[in-house]
């Protein structure tokens, strides 16, 4: 027989290779089944039937290996030997004369060895190129037996993983253009599924060329005036220098605390200080960031013409709306009024 | 000046506005206002200001005395009591007239009347030139006009109750504070607020003397709360907290005597942007927006040093603001030092076109500094100055930045939109206060023979009055101020015109330096009499001349040119007919002068200037070149370039090409006959773009190779103007497409295209977008336009053309640009918009009504394809300002109209509501007008009259107005199915009382009222019998108005407050002041008493009848009653206003010495006799008491005009009424 008894004897402990399942043993047997039943003569069989002879057939193959290992354990051994099987067929009652003319019949069919499952592939994942055949001779070429193995070829020769990109001018451009148009496409149709839309013809039933509903999209999303939108446009980003923008010397280097927006203010009537900054919405704390001139709290005289040059030499921005707010006049500190 | 002073019944020398309820959720403020005047005379009684739709609560005098006052403003509802039978736009325009003079400051009008206690003389308050302080506490509650609040939707409210917010950010009621926990604040959401107005619209939130030319110092305070800032003119001097630490104060000093029209206020939470390279500059914008505000504003000290030096003169303000707000009243407004500006004019810098606009528009903000703020104008009659020199400022800007083709290419445009408009409705007269003079000294110029005609007014409103005017009119009539001032500044040169400017800045200066002297700052006041006097003065050149003929006559000129060369002579015989003047077509007058010619010939340039005196003349010029094309040489041109030319084309004549007034020192429209050759020269080789885009034009009319050839080479040509290169390329179309029959091969500007912008390696295939040279950016964006328009024999696009414009889409690719596309885009999808024809199979389709997804052309599919995908994309990834998304809209709005699509206008309704992008709005609704004049039915002009009435944003509703003017729902007169009498009754009712609060609105709807109807009785109302209208006659102040609408030449409208005024009920131009009788003077002053005392004790005997108003904020109590029970009674609880009006009465004796004229006057009134003109005063008079009275007729007013109007005519017209047939009828 081909099938080992010890494979068989295996089968119902455990599953080590997880290649092999119980129903790949079945299938095996089935087939073995089928084929001694073709032999003698039958054309076919109903799926009970060979089942059931399966059935038959695995109970006495399990009782036969069974009874084979207690012969072996019987006289101390670790595998069984030819002769423990021949006692535990005789024991279950089957005549062994004939057994190998049996075996050597002239019209004997075979059976295909099993394939192994494809699954079995799994090295193939871990490895690359021909690596058990001809990693192995070369590392021995190269240094001997005592080297541990290569490595997959793969991690020291170069191979080209890509195709060589298309240098077709027209077809660049084509597959760039054809690609952004599904892209796009794609998107707009997806929106144009789960919004409002409106139609361009008066029959409802068609949506060959829906269009979204300028109403608001996504009500969860903070609503912003119109013009936000229509200003920072999104349909390109530039990477705009701001710095150039910026004013030479202005400091923006103060920490921005937009988290406490919300609170009230929370001024300190009795001190000078400035921190005047905190009530002011977040959008607009800039204004007053910039540190006032030490000289803030002085009266601030409205600068004449001839005094009002452009200066920017000393970086102090003297601007009205930079300064801070003062603090009401009955407070504890009075402050020096301008009028 | 100085002796005009003394006539001045006062002057304000200083004034106090403090707001400090500002209050966004209820769209209230609550005000102060003091202003210090100084009476010119010691028995002044009685003080007018302008103040409308402000509640008034209490006015003081000196703090200390209470003052009764009187309410009355005849603009509330215009013409009152008019039956449907008088539905007719020439009465309407006369009570208009009338009714904007009455509260007219320059005419010494108002609508509060307060009257100077006796208390006060006894206090000693009067006296000459003795500071009186009037105090006036106001309130105002949702102003309709003049002070606009943008307060987004909150967007939480907006997840809980859709819909709920926007009904309560439009309808203006949101009021009802919901819990803290559900609302983002005011602050965060970008709620703003800021005044806005059309001309003087000052008073609509503070009591003022709302004139251009009352000047005095302010002191400005605004409490807002503590997340804003106010924005106002002058300096800032401090920011204080209020005590509870949540609101504080702005405080701000005007120390440059400012107008009040010239005062404005912006509040909300702005980003602050000190300019980095002025520091005295601040700009302002709303929050997230200050990336983009940097980039805008980068340019802004350029445009400084740039007026600085021009003017030789320094920034007249000590520091200047640019607010940037949302929904705009227009693009720009200017103020004293401080400029609002639409958010909408922001860009990235990645941006291109919006660059050129915003920049111009920027710079004509800072001129208005210097023209319009600091030097201001004196009447109505002198805006041309203000406008035309603020203007020629900003041009002078654009030919240093932008260079001299884009300016001359401006000038150009600009007289071209001022023919247009005047050959429609008739000629601006600039100055129409004075005549021009109808005898000019003989020899003079070359203008002896001109007569002069009184011009009628050609127009459907009365242009003398700014608050009458269609904004249309006033637009133009800028542009053509602007091309008088170049026109001014060729004949007496840039450089003497710039210190004309200059020395009149450096007298304002030293002027506005004075502190309170009111007589000192005249200098800062123009009119076009100093003005005129001024250039004589720096040039020592008359100008009387070119004023009587540009500026005090209005038309331009139109010159038809012809000429024969004359080869035996060597001469050109050339012949210039001004037939369009002599057959008196609109718009157009005889021009008698100096016209220059310039004349190209093989030899050189050569101009020449002949005397024009006739309609018809004529001139030989002889030709320097005698001998052609015998020796190969340069030819030079006219900037001494000398060029090959390829002579072939030329017949016998030497001459190349032959220009008329090529420097554009006239306003005038040219019709010029020259062969194609001739033309084909001028395109290929002047210089001057003006000229190779008339070139370009002209040769439209001679499809031939050899033009097609010119076109072609002007569009390849590098140097040329790009503007010329995008012309050309339409106008090559039209050739094409005349040529369509007889040519084949591609069309020649595909192949252009394809040359340019084509790829290396496939010419097909668009190069990636490189927009780094503007100019082929330019043409890039041009070209597609004009392919679009070829037409192939069969009358349709040709398919390559519409096949290459899909590739066009299908490659584009920004990727590597660093500038944005979304201009480009929309002109492709305006490209294919313009492919589209007429479809041929609209009968197979019955009549279209089924047009399906599926009957499409697969033409017409391909192109819904793109513009769909575009439409929807750009709800994803918006592109700026949504370029791409109205330009879908307008093909979209093709395809319907041209009988692709099915029309329907939910798309355009769907994207013209409130909450859109603004351009997204204005475009879908012309698109949505569109629709209407082709299909509409009248509810959907129901729908935009809704719109019209009741938009928050006023920019919007304006824009429908001239959407609708432009492109009107049905013509006139023509029985159309949407003309109805409801529809003229609900247009009626809005020029008549709806729009009080902003006459721009009301004039628009003037405007449209004129297109549907015309001057007379629209048609589709039921024509009443004779006798039904003779009554109106007589109930109308029509004769005195129509005579004053006759005279607008003669009257000067703005004699100011002097002397005399006060005694004489109204204006009285000076010239005539002689022909009243001599007794009038004294005996009216001695009787002002009596106006008082005849007042107090007569109220108003049905004072009760009218409704309290339904607007709140003008509350009507019978002013007499508190007048006779004095001053306790108008105390602050009861809130109410007198609104009262009410004229300078004459004396009974005065009204006696009158009486038979007049009776005699009111049988004659149809006649119009031009020798009452010297009563205008009587008829002011009794136009102002007529519709006093006929205001206890008018259903309901805002603001409950009924009862002021009825205690008027109670006490005011009580003299006369008795005396008046007029009243009889009443």
């Amino acid at each position: 027989m081909i099938l080992s008894a010890s494979g068989i004897s295996n089968s119902s402990n455990s599953l080590p290779d997880p290649s092999v399942t119980e129903d790949s043993y079945r299938k095996c047997l089935k087939m073995g089944v089928a084929n001694i039943l073709s032999e003698v003569g039958f054309d076919s069989t109903t799926p009970l039937a060979l089942e059931t002879l399966c059935e038959l057939f695995q109970s006495f193959l399990g009782e036969l290996g069974r009874s084979s290992r207690a012969y072996t354990e019987l006289a101390c051994r670790a595998h069984p030997l030819h002769a423990d099987v021949l006692l535990a067929l005789i024991e279950m009652g089957v005549p062994t004369e004939g057994l190998s003319a049996y075996a050597f019949r002239p019209g004997r069919k075979s059976l295909a060895n099993p394939q192994p499952a494809p699954p079995i592939k799994q090295t193939s994942i871990l490895h690359t190129g021909d690596r058990p055949a001809s990693s192995r001779s070369k590392a021995r070429q190269a240094g001997g037996d005592f080297l541990p193995e290569l490595p997959d070829s793969h991690a020291f020769v170069r191979t080209p993983t890509h195709k060589q990109p298309v240098t077709d001018y027209v077809g660049v451009r084509e597959k760039a253009a054809s690609q952004k148009r599904d892209v796009e496409r794609a998107l707009t149709r997806f929106i144009a599924k789960t919004g409002q839309t409106h139609s361009l013809f008066s029959t409802n039933d068609t949506n060959l060329f829906p269009l979204i509903s300028p109403e608001r999209l996504m009500p969860d999303q903070p609503l912003l005036p119109a013009y936000i939108n229509a200003l920072l446009f999104k349909d390109q980003v530039f990477e705009e220098d701001e710095r150039e923008f910026q004013p030479k010397k202005k400091k923006e280097d103060d920490p921005l605390d937009d988290s406490d927006d919300d609170d009230p203010p929370p001024p300190v009537p009795t001190t000078e200080k400035m921190k005047s900054s905190d009530p002011i919405d977040s959008d607009s704390d800039e204004e007053v960031k910039v540190e006032p001139p030490p000289s803030a709290a002085v009266v601030p005289v409205q600068e004449s013409p001839v005094k009002r040059n452009r200066r920017e030499h000393d970086g102090v921005i003297e601007n009205p709306f930079l300064k801070p707010v003062r603090m009401p006049r009955t407070t504890a500190t009075p402050v020096k009024r301008a009028l | 000046m100085g002796d005009v002073v003394s006539f001045f019944l006062l002057c304000t020398v200083h004034q106090i506005v403090s707001l400090t309820g500002i209050n966004f959720s209820t769209r209230s403020i609550i005000g102060f206002v003091e202003l210090t005047i100084l009476p010119q005379k010691d028995n002044i009684r009685h003080v007018r200001l302008n103040a409308k739709q402000c509640r008034i609560y209490k006015v003081s005098l000196n703090a200390s005395l209470e003052a009764p006052f009187q309410y009355f403003d005849p603009t509330l509802e215009v013409s009152q009591g008019a039956t449907k039978n008088q539905y007719d736009l020439e009465t309407f325009s006369e009570c208009h007239l009338s009714g904007c003079n009455l509260v007219d400051p320059d005419l010494n009008g108002g609508e509060l009347n307060i009257k100077i206690p006796s208390e006060a003389y006894a206090l000693d308050y009067i006296g000459i030139n003795k500071p009186l302080k009037i105090q006036v506490e106001f309130s105002l509650v949702e102003p309709q006009g003049g002070i606009h609040f943008v307060i987004p939707e909150n967007p939480l409210q907006n997840c809980e109750v859709s819909g709920e917010g926007a009904a309560s950010a439009a309808g203006g009621s949101a009021s009802a504070t919901p819990s803290p926990a559900s609302t983002v604040s005011l602050a965060e959401r970008g709620a703003h607020m800021y005044t806005c107005g059309h001309e003087n619209s000052s008073r609509l939130w503070f009591p003022c003397i709302d004139t251009l030319s009352e000047l005095c110092t302010w002191k400005l305070e605004f409490t807002v709360d503590e997340s804003m800032t106010a924005v106002s003119c002058g300096d800032l001097v401090e920011t204080v907290y209020t005590h509870d630490m949540k609101r504080k104060t702005f405080h701000y000093v005007v120390d440059t005597p400012t107008a009040a029209p010239n005062i404005a206020l912006v509040v909300g939470p702005f980003e602050i942007y000190v300019d980095p390279n002025m520091h005295e500059v601040t700009h302002f914008c709303l929050p997230h927006l200050l990336p983009v505000l940097k980039a805008t504003v980068r340019w802004v000290h350029e445009t400084f040093e740039f007026m600085e030096t021009v003017l030789n003169s320094r920034f007249p303000y000590t520091n200047y603001k640019q607010v940037f707000v949302d929904e705009a009243y227009t693009d720009h407004t200017c103020f004293s030092s401080l400029s609002i500006l639409s958010t909408t004019l922001l860009h990235s810098s990645a941006v291109v076109d919006q660059v050129y606009e915003t920049r111009k528009i920027g710079a004509h903000a800072l001129a208005c500094q210097y023209y319009g703020c600091f030097i201001t104008t004196e009447k109505w009659s002198d805006l041309w100055l203000r406008k035309g020199i603020s203007r020629y400022l900003a041009g002078l800007f654009v030919k240093k930045f932008f260079g001299n083709n884009e300016y001359r290419q401006m000038i150009h445009q600009q007289m071209e939109q001022v023919i247009k408009y005047e050959e429609k409705y008739g000629g601006i007269i600039l100055d129409s206060s004075v005549p021009p003079k109808s005898t000019v000294p003989a020899g003079a110029r070359g203008e002896a023979h001109r007569e002069v005609q009184i011009q009628e007014n050609p127009f459907a409103f009365p242009p003398s009055n700014v608050n009458t005017c269609s904004p249309e009119y006033l637009e133009i009539m800028a542009l053509k101020s602007h091309l008088s001032i170049r026109m001014l500044e060729n004949r007496i040169g840039a450089q003497q015109l710039l210190q004309v400017l200059n020395k009149q800045l450096s007298l304002a200066t030293t002027a506005s330096q004075t502190k309170n002297n009111p007589a000192a700052w005249d200098n800062m006041v123009l009119n076009t009499s100093t003005f005129s006097k001024s250039i004589f003065m720096v040039t020592g050149k008359d100008m009387n001349v070119f004023f009587d003929q540009w500026i005090r006559s209005g038309g331009h000129a139109r010159f038809h040119m012809e000429f024969v060369f004359n080869m035996k002579r060597n001469t050109v015989e050339m012949q210039i007919n001004q037939d369009a003047a002599s057959q008196g077509m609109r718009g157009i007058r005889k021009y008698v002068g100096p016209l220059t010619v310039a004349v190209q010939e093989l030899d050189g340039w050569f101009s020449y200037t002949f005397p024009i005196e006739n309609i018809h003349s004529k001139h030989d010029i002889t030709c320097h070149s005698k001998s052609r094309r015998n020796k190969k040489k340069k030819i030079p041109l006219c900037n001494n370039e000398e060029v090959d030319m390829d002579l072939s084309a030329m017949d016998d004549s030497p001459v190349l090409w032959i220009r008329i007034d090529p420097d554009m020192q006239l306003v005038r429209s040219l019709d010029i006959q020259q062969p194609d050759f001739q033309w084909q020269y001028q395109l290929r080789h002047e210089r001057d773009v003006t000229a190779q885009s008339e070139a370009a034009r002209a040769l439209e009319r001679f499809p031939s190779l050899a033009s097609r050839k010119a076109l072609i080479d002007m569009i390849e040509d590098e140097k040329c103007f790009y503007r010329v290169r995008g012309l050309a390329t339409h106008c090559l179309a039209k050739v094409a497409n005349s040529m369509a029959s007889n040519s084949d091969g591609p069309p020649p500007l595909l192949m252009i295209f394809k040359k340019m912008f084509g790829s290396f390696a496939a010419s097909h295939i668009i190069k990636q977008n490189d927009f780094s040279n503007l100019q082929s950016y330019f043409l890039q964006k041009e070209l597609p336009v004009a392919m679009a328009k070829l037409r192939n024999v069969q009358g349709i696009c040709p398919p390559e053309v519409l096949k290459f414009l899909l590739d066009l889409f299908k490659y584009n690719d920004n990727s590597k640009s660093n500038f944005s596309d979304n201009y480009y885009r929309a002109a492709l999808v305006d490209a294919l918009g313009e492919t589209v024809t007429p479809v041929v199979s609209m009968v197979q389709n019955e009549l279209g009504s089924s047009i399906t997804a599926d009957s499409l052309s697969p033409d017409t599919k391909a192109i819904l394809e793109e513009v769909t995908r575009y439409l929807n994309l750009e709800k994803l990834l918006p592109s700026y300002k949504y370029t791409v998304t109205l330009s879908c809209l307008k093909t979209l709005r093709k395809l319907q109209k041209q009988g692709h699509l099915p029309s329907s206008p939910i798309l355009f309704k769907d994207y013209g509501k409130y909450g859109q992008f603004i351009d997204v709005r204005l475009s879908a609704l012309e698109c949505f007008v569109d629709h209407v004049r082709m299909e509409g039915n009248f509810k959907d002009i129901s729908h935009l009259l809704n719109l019209v009435e009741t938009d928050p944003d006023p920019y919007v509703r304006h824009k429908i107005c001239r959407f609708m003017i432009e492109n009107p729902p049905f013509d006139r007169a023509r029985h159309h199915r949407n003309d109805k009498p409801e529809l003229v009754e609900r247009l009626w009712n809005f020029m008549n009382s709806g729009f009080w609060y902003d006459s721009r609105l009301r004039c628009d709807i003037v405007d449209l009222y004129f297109e549907l109807y015309g001057r007379k009785m629209p048609v589709c109302i039921p024509l009443p019998e004779l006798a039904a209208l003779q009554p109106k006659k007589v109930d109308k102040p029509k004769g005195s108005a129509n005579r004053e609408k006759k005279s607008s030449f003669i009257i000067p409208k703005a004699e100011k407050r002097k002397m005399e005024e006060i005694i004489r009920p109204d204006a009285i131009p000076a010239e005539f002041a002689h022909a009243l009788p001599p007794v009038n003077r004294e005996m009216v002053a001695a009787d002002i008493p009596d106006y008082f005392s005849m007042d107090d004790p007569e109220p108003g005997p049905s004072h009760h009848v009218g409704q309290p108003a339904k607007k709140s904020h003008l509350e009507v109590e019978n002013a007499a009653v508190e007048l006779a029970a004095g001053s306790a009674e108008l105390s602050l609880e009861t809130k109410e206003k007198h609104h009262k009006h009410r004229r300078e009465k004459k004396s009974k004796k005065e009204k006696k010495k009158h009486k038979k004229e007049k009776k005699s006057k009111s049988k004659e009134h149809k006649k119009k006799h031009k020798k009452e003109k010297k009563h205008t005063s009587e008829d002011q008079m009794h136009s102002s008491s007529v519709m006093g009275s006929s205001g206890a007729h008018s259903k309901m007013m805002p603001g409950g005009m009924t009862d002021g109007g009825q205690a008027l005519s109670s006490d005011s017209s009580t003299p006369s009424t008795g005396n008046s047939p007029i009243h009889s009828t009443m």
